[in-house]
């Protein structure tokens, strides 16, 4: 869902930084901030092939324009973005895109940060990785369950 | 006779082996009475219940909630998105 000023989605296909910057670059900024979240390949010693995310997707898309609104009331935000991809996200692939545009950088930095803390926490998305000897386990941010699932 | 629609996600869906439960009971319900019956009838849902949280119709709610026929209700473990 996109307007002037705020654009939120949920997109099975890649995404692209360039028409977020597109979307976001106006006049009325100055600063425009953009946080892209991609697969990383390597966590301690555990070697990750793929990202796969299952969503909740009406609820998710209610809490990104709940974060987005929330941002706006804090921050002089000229536009603003929360981007997420579902299923699977091979290595070196962005999975979720953040941006902000403001008059000055420093409402901008923080806003962006404010948007990605808290889809982390309240917006209802999860990831499993897929590792490259071929076991999966869900990311459990809470570290109390999800011991691996061999395949 | 009131009819719930419960929707799994993630490491739920996988260990219920579904991703709806549809629950018949016979009086209203709280949150915690749904989700204590839940975790009596799905030992992987009693395994998480202490980091489950709730949403109903799509919101986040607090599991004092007194829940109403045709409910669409979530179990929202701890969410990793990003």
């Amino acid at each position: 869902m996109k307007n002037q000023s705020l654009w939120w989605e949920i997109c099975e296909e890649s995404l692209s930084v360039e028409s977020v910057s597109k979307y976001l670059f106006d006049s009325r900024a100055g600063g425009v901030d953009i946080f892209v979240g991609i697969t990383r390949e390597w966590t301690h010693d555990k070697h990750t092939k793929m990202l796969s995310y299952d969503c909740y997707v009406p609820m998710a898309l209610k809490e990104m324009k709940a974060l987005l609104d929330d941002a706006v009331e804090r921050w002089p935000v000229v536009k603003a973005c929360i981007l997420h991809r579902t299923g699977l996200v091979p290595s070196a692939h962005p999975s979720v895109i953040i941006g902000v545009a403001t008059p000055h950088r420093k409402d901008a930095f923080e806003a962006c940060r404010f948007l990605i803390d808290q889809l982390k926490i309240r917006v209802p998305i999860w990831k499993k990785e897929t590792y490259a000897d071929g076991s999966e386990e869900w990311v459990d941010p809470t570290g109390k369950h999800s011991p691996p699932l061999q395949p | 006779m009131i009819t719930f629609k419960i929707l799994l996600f993630s490491i739920l869906k996988e260990k219920v082996g579904q991703d709806t439960i549809e629950l018949k009971v016979a009086s209203s319900l709280t949150g915690e009475q749904l989700l204590d019956k839940l975790s009596s009838d799905y030992d992987s849902i009693h395994s998480f219940r202490s980091v489950i949280r709730l949403a109903v119709n799509e919101s986040y709610v607090h599991e004092s909630i007194e829940l109403t026929n045709g409910d669409e209700v979530a179990l929202i473990t701890p969410v990793s998105g990003g």
